[in-house]
């Protein structure tokens, strides 16, 4: 292998390359991303948003940083890929590019992530319906959160609530509406979810448990309007944040197997040989051939970049791990690791002041239990502790992982 | 360079813990954390992640690393490497000195491993 293409540089693809390099590896590396240098996207809906960090802070490394490593950036789109035959050995793989540009090379990584899911409602195309995935997004959105104005979040999962309390904090009049009460309960189990969505109320955003069914807009301010005998929300800005679907179409085009997803294998190889994918754009094929589920968090797109980089160079790809993630609200630091929809009972352990810290969920086994998933709000270590837990498939004691006397790092020996 | 301090004994600071040292307690102005690897070693950092904003001290110590609670970077207690993102920069070392089952801090002064 003598040439790298990457097409997407987020997350994945920055990890690809960094990592490549890291590994050894000496050939040609292009990235190749509209957005230009590789930045960072959870402080979009944190710190960026809030104003505290500016967008320099949000790249993952300096510009100077991919010179000095001989990795052409190309601020582009790629508009088609041209994959050689399987069987052809010295076949090229060719990149069209949204300037007319064309780059050929050895091996190409799909690291294109995903783009916000359309609001299924008449006047959920309106282009003045804002969404948060790039820089230019969130930009857009921090320009209309001036104090006093009012702001409509479609969408209570990470990305919602995350903004929510970031506009909330600079003044806005926020109104947080998504007919799932409370949202995120497959991440972080009800308990936390319950906790968690009590907060918005607790902060001043008012919260509506309901579906608009249309949105409309008239002189810059939009209507959103609810069937179930719920009054019109009135807002000067409407966020939507209902999730993703993965950037496939390029690499379908190319004829690579795509089912909700790039299918890939556990070193993110796809159906061709000449090609790799990592991140959001991904959907693991699981042992048996059928569709795993897909990750969408942060960590894990930059474990596939790790993977496809060690797997490309031969190299043994590092020991897979349960999935984990991170979300910042209201002042508060939530994680949650492995599977909170698995297994079969939960427990709880609660904080000095009463509230459910930590759940961690349980599976029987033959000889006691086993975590399979977790979740805290500030309990970073709980989460540390639950992930080798998992990990190693340790014994877990319920009444000690309820017990707040014992130290979480205890539950490890 | 400074001179050291003691900062205590070593059965202050269990295995798997650390402790801050407050950057105005030292000469170089910010806070240190002195870390109790679980190989017995005491190693020294600066406390603030590469990253954002977060306490190293706070982080959870396994081997010879620390893992960010923030953003689970881990860092090499030993020579202050970044070990995985999101971190790209090293931690600074500091060097630390175990006699007579006291620990000595040398602020400012790198350990001896780089990363
Ligand atoms: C606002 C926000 C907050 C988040 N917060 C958290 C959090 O707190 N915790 C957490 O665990 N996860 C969080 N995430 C999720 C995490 O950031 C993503 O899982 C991660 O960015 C995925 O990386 P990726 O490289 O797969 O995709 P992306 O980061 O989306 O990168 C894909 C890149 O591909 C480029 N691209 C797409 N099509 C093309 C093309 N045709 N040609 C060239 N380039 C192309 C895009 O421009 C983009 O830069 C957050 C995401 C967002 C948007
Ligand atoms: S602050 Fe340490 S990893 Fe982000």
């Amino acid at each position: 292998m003598e040439s790298v293409i990457v097409v997407g540089g987020g997350l994945g693809g920055f990890t690809a390359v960094q990592q490549l390099r890291g590994r050894g590896f000496a050939g040609r590396i292009a990235v190749v991303d509209p957005e230009g240098v590789p930045y960072d996207r959870p402080p979009l809906s944190k710190e960026f948003l809030a104003g505290s960090i500016d967008a320099e802070q949000l790249l993952f490394v300096e510009p100077h940083w991919f010179a000095e490593r001989g990795v052409d950036v190309y601020a582009a789109a790629a508009t088609a890929v041209d994959l050689p035959d399987a069987e052809d050995d010295d076949g090229r793989v060719a990149v069209t590019l949204s300037d007319g540009g064309r780059l050929t090379a050895d091996r190409i990584v799909f690291a294109t992530g995903g783009k916000p899911r359309a609001l299924p409602v008449p006047g959920g195309d309106l282009d003045s319906l804002l969404v948060l995935r790039t820089r230019a997004d969130a930009e857009k959105l921090r320009a209309g959160l001036v104090p006093g104005a009012r702001l409509a979040v479609i969408g209570g999962g990470l990305i919602g609530a995350e903004a929510a309390s970031a506009a909330h904090r600079l003044g806005v009049e926020v109104t947080l509406i998504d007919p799932v009460d409370p949202p995120l309960v497959p991440a972080v189990g009800p308990e936390l979810a319950g906790r968690l969505h009590a907060m918005h109320a607790a902060a001043g955003i008012r919260v509506l448990a309901a579906a608009p069914s249309e949105i409309s807009v008239r002189d810059g301010v939009h209507e959103l309007a609810f069937g179930d005998g719920i009054g019109p929300v009135s807002a000067d800005v409407v966020l939507v944040g209902i999730g993703i679907v993965p950037n496939t179409a390029l690499a379908e085009a190319a004829g690579v197997e795509v089912d909700g997803g790039i299918l890939t294998d556990d070193a993110q190889r796809t159906s061709h040989p000449r090609a790799w994918a990592v991140g959001d754009c991904t959907r693991p094929r699981l042992g048996d051939g059928s569709p795993g589920r897909r990750a969408e968090h942060w960590e894990s797109a930059m474990h596939a970049g790790t993977a496809a980089a060690a797997a490309m160079l031969g190299q043994e790809p590092p020991a897979q791990t349960a999935s984990w993630f991170w979300s910042d609200r209201h002042g508060v630091h939530v994680e949650g690791v492995g599977d909170m929809t698995a297994g079969d009972t939960t427990v709880t352990r609660a904080d000095a002041s009463g509230n459910v810290q930590a759940a961690f969920r349980l599976a029987a086994a033959d000889d006691g239990h086993r975590v399979v998933g977790a979740a805290a709000v500030d309990g970073g270590v709980a989460i540390r502790v639950a992930r080798r837990m998992i990990d190693r498939g340790t014994a877990a004691d319920p009444a000690r992982l309820a017990d707040p006397a014992v130290p979480y790092k205890q539950l490890l020996k | 360079m400074s001179d050291p301090i003691n900062i205590g004994s070593v059965d202050d600071i269990p295995p798997g813990e650390a402790r801050v040292l407050d950057g105005d307690d030292n000469s170089t102005g910010v806070d240190i954390s002195v870390f109790h690897a679980e190989d017995g070693s005491f190693y020294a950092l600066d406390d603030e992640c590469t990253h954002e904003e977060a306490s190293l001290a706070d982080g959870f110590i396994e081997d010879s690393q620390v893992e960010c609670p923030l953003h689970a970077a881990a860092f090499c207690l030993k020579t202050g490497k970044a070990l995985c993102l999101p971190a790209t920069e090293n931690a600074r070392t500091h060097r630390v000195e175990v006699r007579d089952g006291e620990l000595y801090l040398y602020p400012g002064e790198p350990a001896t491993t780089q990363a």
